[in-house]
């Protein structure tokens, strides 16, 4: 009986005395389209097209064709900025993504116990303002009295200039950048080995297979997608990485521009020295960048595939 | 005998490994929140992240008195509430359309959805900023809210969650004469609520922690937001006096609300953070 209500609805449809359902899809997706053209697309293209233009927001733009782009490639600030931003990403692929799969390999163990409070632990840095934990970790970092150095101060040894010193200021960044996200990636290795079928383990051991051989054997290869995955959101994310580096050296990026992001560096020559045009070029250069990798991603998603 | 002293051994070192890691983990946060109930100067006092001696309300007062800090609170509040307000209705509403409605076009329209992902905000920051002004927006609320009605990633996560939700309910609606929005609004709605509140959760949170755009739009000082309020915080402060008690106690009133709402919503949070992630 429901069948046959189901298929009186159907032909009452196709009769064409449902305009409103032909429609409401439409009027259900336009606030969308609606804001993403007025407040995306629309400055998107502003975006490119200033980038031919050199401004400063208050005289007339002056059309430079390329040469925001040219000027750009011989900056060496920008170079800094990009070999910064190129050790934030490879830091966060070879340092937190191995970091996070083993979190969440140990966190699935079963002879684990109270699991669920670990977890939340590891999860914790997810909801935490970066503003706020940002400024702590200033603190933490502090030369003379900051609780980083403090073991080092105990033993008489010289204490690490962290936010004062080239590299070392590279190091503080990757570290705040790893106790930010590890948890958060550990999130979705953990979703990935519940898709592990169980037999595959208890095949190994019955094998003789060692912990480790487990791990490299199976963990790892059937992890291969979600590692796949997550490398590309590390890599998006670690490209645009810009407050923690922000308010950690104060907005200065420094030492001599030795912890400045591409992102931060759009930031200073846009709103701090008014170059709209050159600022604009770098954006572009960011979302060619950005760009490429979405669609690596998005091909994994496997959005192009057509949907039966 | 051996082999089974081995595995012993093997499952204290898990346990040992995984606390000392979680303990690592939330040091920093511990340590903010003891630093908000201790003064400045013992804040740097060595060791000091030790829980204070004498648990001092001091910080928290200045911070009310001092700063204009309960408008920063109300002012994050209000934008993050009515953004999620309005992020439920229009994603909820449009990923409904995209998973249950066949029309023309769906499919580019589908893609352009998910191709405006990958314009990083970077793009947009001048432009957008320049729109602002020209539209009067600059210190107005609208900029904090109206652009970011109607998220990309809202829509695809609600039609995730839509997709389950069997047509047949829909069909049996329609021949009653239901419309469609009465449909979405009385059917769908009520079947998706963990969408709706995983939604809410990850629209609130990345709204109540977003610094980079108030950063630009708001200005003045009772009109900022939290995190912007807290930045301001330290760069006003001359060198030699900045106020870390105060500033550990502003960050621990931003961040200890929505730990503890995270904890209690976890697994909303999770859900939200790994469909599609994980390819069925």
């Amino acid at each position: 009986m429901f069948q046959a209500a189901v298929a009186r609805g159907r032909e009452a449809r196709e009769g064409g005395g449902f305009h409103q359902h032909r429609l409401a899809p439409y009027a259900f997706i336009s606030p969308f389209y609606l804001l993403f053209g007025f407040f995306f697309l629309a400055p998107s293209l502003i975006a490119l097209v200033l980038s031919l233009f050199r401004w400063d927001g208050i005289n007339d733009p002056r059309f430079v064709f390329a040469r925001n782009y040219g000027r750009l490639v011989s900056d060496k600030v920008f170079a800094q900025a990009a070999t910064n931003t190129a050790v934030y990403a490879i830091a966060s692929l070879f340092i937190v993504i191995p970091l996070a799969l083993v979190l969440a390999v140990l966190l699935n163990a079963k002879s684990l116990r109270f699991s669920s409070v670990w977890r939340a632990m590891y999860f914790t840095p997810i909801v935490t303002s970066t503003v706020a934990i940002t400024l702590v970790f200033q603190i933490l970092y502090d030369r003379d009295v900051g609780l980083l150095n403090a073991p080092l101060i105990y033993l008489g040894l010289e204490p690490i200039h962290w936010l004062g010193d080239r590299s070392w200021v590279k190091v503080a960044i990757i570290i705040l950048i790893t106790w930010r996200s590890t948890g958060l990636l550990s999130i979705y290795f953990l979703a990935g080995l519940q898709s592990i079928p169980e037999e595959l383990y208890e095949a190994a051991s019955i094998d003789g297979a060692s912990t480790l051989q487990k791990l490299f054997r199976i963990t790892i290869p059937m992890l291969r997608p979600i590692i796949l995955f997550v490398s590309i959101i590390v890599l998006l994310s670690s490209i645009q990485i810009f407050d923690e580096i922000q308010i950690l050296t104060n907005g200065s990026g420094g030492p001599a521009n030795a912890s400045m992001s591409v992102v931060q560096y759009l930031y200073v020559r846009g709103f701090t020295r008014l170059r709209l045009g050159f600022a604009s070029a770098v954006g572009t250069v960011l979302f060619a960048t950005v760009f490429i990798l979405s669609l690596i991603q998005l091909q994994w998603y496997g959005v192009f595939r057509k949907e039966d | 005998m051996d082999e089974r002293f081995g595995q012993r051994v093997g499952v204290v070192a898990l346990h040992v490994v995984v606390i000392s890691g979680a303990l690592l983990t939330v040091a920093p946060i511990a340590f903010m929140i003891f630093s908000s109930f201790n003064t400045t100067t013992e804040i740097f006092t060595l060791p000091p992240w030790l829980p204070p001696a004498e648990w001092s309300f001091k910080n928290y007062e200045t911070l009310l008195t001092k700063w204009p800090f309960p408008y920063w609170y109300i002012n994050s509040i209000i934008y993050a509430g009515v953004v999620t307000v309005f992020v439920l209705f229009f994603c909820s509403l449009a990923g409904f359309a995209f998973a249950k409605y066949n029309f023309r076009a769906k499919n580019a329209l589908f893609i352009i959805l998910i191709g405006s992902t990958m314009i990083p905000f970077q793009l947009i920051l001048i432009p957008l900023f320049i729109l602002m002004s020209r539209i009067d927006w600059i210190n107005h609320p609208a900029s904090m809210i109206i652009p970011w009605m109607a998220p990309a990633f809202g829509i695809f996560l609600m039609r995730q969650y839509i997709q389950a939700v069997p047509s047949e309910l829909m069909e049996s609606a329609r021949i009653h004469g239901a419309s469609e929005f009465r449909i979405y609004a009385r059917i769908i709605d009520p079947m998706v609520r963990t969408g709706l509140t995983t939604l809410a959760i990850l629209t609130f949170l990345g709204s109540w922690n977003s610094y980079i755009w108030p950063l630009m739009v708001l200005r003045g000082n009772r009109v900022i937001t939290l995190p912007v309020g807290i930045a301001t915080m330290r760069s006003q402060a001359t060198a030699a006096q900045v106020p870390y008690g105060e500033m550990m106690a502003a960050a621990s009133m931003v961040s200890v609300p929505v730990i503890l709402l995270f904890l209690m919503l976890q697994r909303y949070f999770i859900s939200g953070l790994t469909i599609g992630a994980v390819k069925g």
